[in-house]
């Protein structure tokens, strides 16, 4: 059993917020860009220094330079646009819309340098991690293909792209963040389609599915080409956890919930494990987060990972 | 004011001037005493009443110069709250998102000695303000209800109590915001429950703001909100929400967001007059109140005051044209 982290890591602590200056200060006309990425390299430094020191067996580069999840994307790529806040899903946090303008294109080299620069910082296993093409179809404005799926596809080959991208850099697993998966159970055989143009890149992916229980697509994820899904089993009502044999991938438990500030105890998280355990082999059972822990003050958010590490140790899981 | 048509108001909080900023630093590092910074906040105050009424809004805001976030100022005066850590909600924007550590009790009032002194200083109507039950719950971490029913009810209750309390002290408009009504779309029901504990006693003007989500999963269930005004952020989304009245009538009162609160510039004169045509296609002019998307907080004091100059100018504009059409002319069409 290794322990995982999903999605973006707090930006700023109580003692640490250079990020948050420099930005203001950038604001303001009064650090140029170069000077902010030295601040933001710094953050990622930092951020990546906490997972490990932790003790986190695969992290990921705290995700610091996106401003939300579609951002880094939205940004990058031809034909899109970045359109007004909106909510993201239940969260009071909000993303950038993107608006579709025209077909997408990208040159896969948009998270290629960030990777490079988190795989000289991380002592230990680094992945990656992209936007799940259904979410960024469904949360986008799109006023250049005409159907969902259309639309999809399209997102897909720009984020198959970016994958490929990665791997050439030496990435040898990437999330693929897809809340939408769970908070549209009925659009799954479209996620199916872009997953698999995702994975025909021959990247080992891991699909993150959060916020929303997978319990109604439990069987119906078995079948998509990936290494690990993700599950949260603790942050809402859900059975997921007694049908996780429905699965034929590595398991990514979600059982510390990241949207919530009281801690977990030991005896709570082992029984989770344990459940899970009696389902799948350790070898096949990561353990997380139930989504990124931004949505959390820092100090919780390590905290939290703590009690993830120590539940996984206590419940007989090896350190990487 | 009681014939004007198209009154205009505002969402609730503007920018705060620079000096008072400086001093909520200061105190907040334990440099600048209560007193000396609640004197700060009521010269603050005065200054955007005098605005509001220079600018020739109808009904008037304390602008919420003495409040920080809408939800950790009551969370800061609630028992069972604590004050979490800073969690960011966009971009470099960073609030303390509370905690709802036990169960909740209002010991005193919140608000109502901030609604007196405003009151005073003008003839002009002040809204009370108050952030509704579902999205205190919704923006804080519950650690202490076993449901999020149970605990949007327990904070119905101690909101009831304000809001009682500002209308025994005058208040004829009260505002109680769910801009996270639509959070969730399957809690809808929970929202309306906890929004009926609030105003069931309640005779003055209710008012709910509901901004920054996705509306069209909670229409036309969002109009047995029970409330007489729905506050709604509209330039920002093109205007969009306006299609839904189409398919289900809207039946409330319409405070209509024509000016987009989140960029440095504002829209003309002529664009914000036309937002307000674009409303009266669905709401008559006597239910309709044109005002900002949103609260102005995030803009500076010069920015804000031009958002609501536009505004203002704007109605002028549609009052006169509306006041043309009403006098028959001399020669017939």
């Amino acid at each position: 059993m290794k322990t995982t982290v999903i999605g973006a890591y707090p930006k700023i602590s109580d003692e640490h917020q250079d990020l948050r200056r420099a930005l203001h200060r950038h604001d303001r006309g009064e650090l140029d860009s170069g000077g902010l990425s030295g601040v933001l390299d710094e953050s990622t430094r930092w951020a990546i220094g906490e997972l490990d020191w932790v003790g986190v067996d695969v992290v990921n580069d705290g995700q610091v330079r996106w401003d939300d999840m579609l951002a880094p994307f939205a940004r990058a790529w031809e034909g899109c646009d970045r359109g007004p806040l909106e909510r993201f899903y239940d969260n009071n946090t909000y993303f950038r819309q993107p608006v579709i303008t025209g077909p997408i294109t990208t040159d896969g080299r948009t998270l290629v340098r960030d990777f490079e620069f988190a795989r000289g910082v991380a002592r230990g296993q680094l992945k990656a991690a992209v936007c799940g093409p259904l979410t960024f179809a469904t949360l986008a404005e799109d006023r250049h293909y005409h159907s969902l799926e259309d639309r999809t596809l399209a997102v897909a080959d720009a984020i198959a792209a970016e994958i490929r991208g990665l791997g050439a850099a030496g990435a040898t697993l990437v999330d693929v963040e897809e809340p939408a998966l769970v908070a549209h159970p009925e659009h799954f055989a479209i996620a199916r389609a872009a997953i698999e143009r995702l994975a025909a890149t021959g990247v080992p992916l891991a699909l993150q599915t959060y916020f929303f229980p997978a319990d109604p697509l439990l069987d119906a994820l078995a079948a998509f080409p990936v290494a690990q899904i993700g599950i949260d089993v603790r942050s809402r009502e859900t059975h997921a956890l007694d049908k996780l044999n429905a699965l034929r991938q590595t398991v990514v438990l979600g059982i510390v919930d990241a949207r919530n500030t009281r801690v977990e105890t030991e005896g709570e998280l082992v029984r989770l494990i344990d459940a899970a355990l009696k389902r799948i082999p350790a070898e096949y059972l990561w353990l997380a987060p139930t989504t990124g822990l931004e949505y959390l003050p820092h100090t919780v958010a390590v905290e939290k990972l703590r009690a993830l590490v120590t539940a996984a140790h206590a419940a007989g899981g090896v350190k990487a | 004011m009681s014939d004007q048509v198209l009154l205009t108001t505002t969402v609730g909080s503007f920018g705060k001037p620079d000096y008072l900023q400086k001093a909520r630093n200061a105190n907040a590092r334990g440099k600048l005493g209560e007193a000396e910074l609640t004197e700060l906040e009521r010269k603050a105050t005065e200054e955007w009443i005098r605005r509001q009424e220079r600018l020739d809004i109808d009904i008037l805001v304390d602008g919420e110069m003495y409040r920080g976030d809408m939800v950790a100022y009551f969370a800061e005066r609630l028992e069972g709250f604590r004050i979490g850590g800073l969690v960011r909600s966009y971009g470099n924007r960073y609030y303390h998102k509370p905690i709802i550590a036990s169960p909740v009790r209002r010991p005193k009032p919140m608000t109502v000695d901030w609604f007196r002194f405003t009151q005073s200083l003008t003839d002009r109507p002040v809204k009370g303000m108050l952030t509704g039950p579902y999205t205190l719950l919704d923006w804080s971490y519950n650690e202490a209800y076993r449901t999020r029913r149970e605990a949007a009810l327990a904070l119905a209750e101690v909101v009831r109590q304000e809001a009682e309390d500002l209308q025994a002290a005058g208040a004829r408009y009260i505002q109680i915001d769910e801009p996270a009504i639509h959070a969730r779309p399957e809690e809808i029901d929970i929202a309306i429950e906890a929004m009926g504990v609030v105003t069931q006693n309640l005779t003055a003007k209710t008012i709910s703001h509901i901004c920054y989500g996705d509306f069209a999963a909670i229409y036309p269930k969002v109009l047995e909100l029970p409330v007489d005004q729905l506050d709604l952020a509209m330039a920002n989304y093109g205007y969009r929400w306006l299609d839904l009245f189409d398919r289900d009538r809207f039946t409330k009162e319409l405070a209509i967001g024509i000016v987009d609160v989140h960029s440095h510039d504002t829209e003309s004169v002529a664009t914000a007059a036309e937002g307000i045509r674009k409303g009266l296609r669905y709401v008559s002019k006597e239910r309709l109140l044109p005002h900002p998307d949103c609260g102005l907080k995030t803009r500076t004091v010069e920015e804000s005051e031009e958002k609501c100059r536009v505004v203002v100018e704007a109605t002028k504009v549609v009052r006169a044209e509306l006041a043309r059409q009403a006098t028959p002319a001399k020669t017939a069409r």
